[in-house]
């Protein structure tokens, strides 16, 4: 481009510049944190608009950070079911029609499950059947 | 680290009324801590008779208390906003 004459010397030595840097952070991104690591918190944020005409609800917020650690923590915790135990949970899960297999929970399925999470929202539209006009409910659970 | 603090926060919205209670969880610690002592042997006999490594369940309980920290759960409607944090 500066042997064409698109653009002069000066701007030429600021565009390798600008190139040098993003190749110095794309190299430092590499050796970053994965996304398992770098989120902390579980964030489920619940966004109610209940109609403006009923007189007993109005709009309902719900804001619920609960940290990472518990929820591995609560994982760990699955894994000193007894195993008798473990049979009787899968036993009534499966009686209550939950295909689930609960020694399949280990940490590293959870990391799994939080790389999924990461940008999920979930909208749900409530059809208020009592006549106090359309509910609206806004939940969006993510990871940060 | 587990909690040492919790706090409750309650505001109503129409007299902006608001009280906020400090909840020392450090102090429940300190007072289980005899109860902890005391039912130690029973824990360790529980653990060897459902076949569990007590030291991993030892473990994984602490974490759970330990990632209790940093919980914050905000409720707010048209009437009130109430709000728990554990510190």
């Amino acid at each position: 481009m500066l042997s064409q004459g698109k653009i002069t010397a000066d701007e030429a030595e600021r565009l390798l510049a600008a190139l040098d840097r993003s190749a110095a952070s794309d190299s430092a991104g590499a050796g970053a944190a994965s996304p398992a690591t770098r989120f902390k918190y579980l964030r489920i944020l619940v966004d109610s608009d209940n109609g403006d005409n009923n007189p007993y609800q109005g709009p309902v917020k719900v804001n619920i950070r609960v940290p990472m650690k518990l929820l591995r923590a609560g994982v760990r915790l699955a894994g000193l079911i007894p195993a008798q135990a473990r049979e009787h949970v899968n036993e009534a899960l499966r009686q209550k029609g939950i295909p689930f297999n609960i020694d399949q929970i280990k940490p590293d399925n959870l990391e799994d499950l939080v790389d999924q999470l990461n940008e999920l929202t979930i909208d749900v539209d409530v059809n208020n059947k009592g006549g106090y006009g359309d509910e609206k409910v806004k939940v969006r659970v993510f990871c940060e | 680290m587990i909690p040492l603090v919790g706090v409750i926060n309650v505001k109503h919205w129409p007299r902006s009324r608001s009280f906020r209670l400090w909840i020392p969880i450090f102090l429940l610690w300190l007072l289980l801590l005899p109860f902890a002592v005391l039912l130690l042997p029973v824990f360790l006999v529980v653990c060897l008779v459902c076949r569990v490594n007590p030291f991993q369940a030892v473990a994984t309980f602490w974490s759970i208390l330990a990632g209790l920290r940093d919980t914050h759960i905000e409720i707010d409607n048209r009437d009130a906003l109430v709000l728990i944090r554990i510190l």
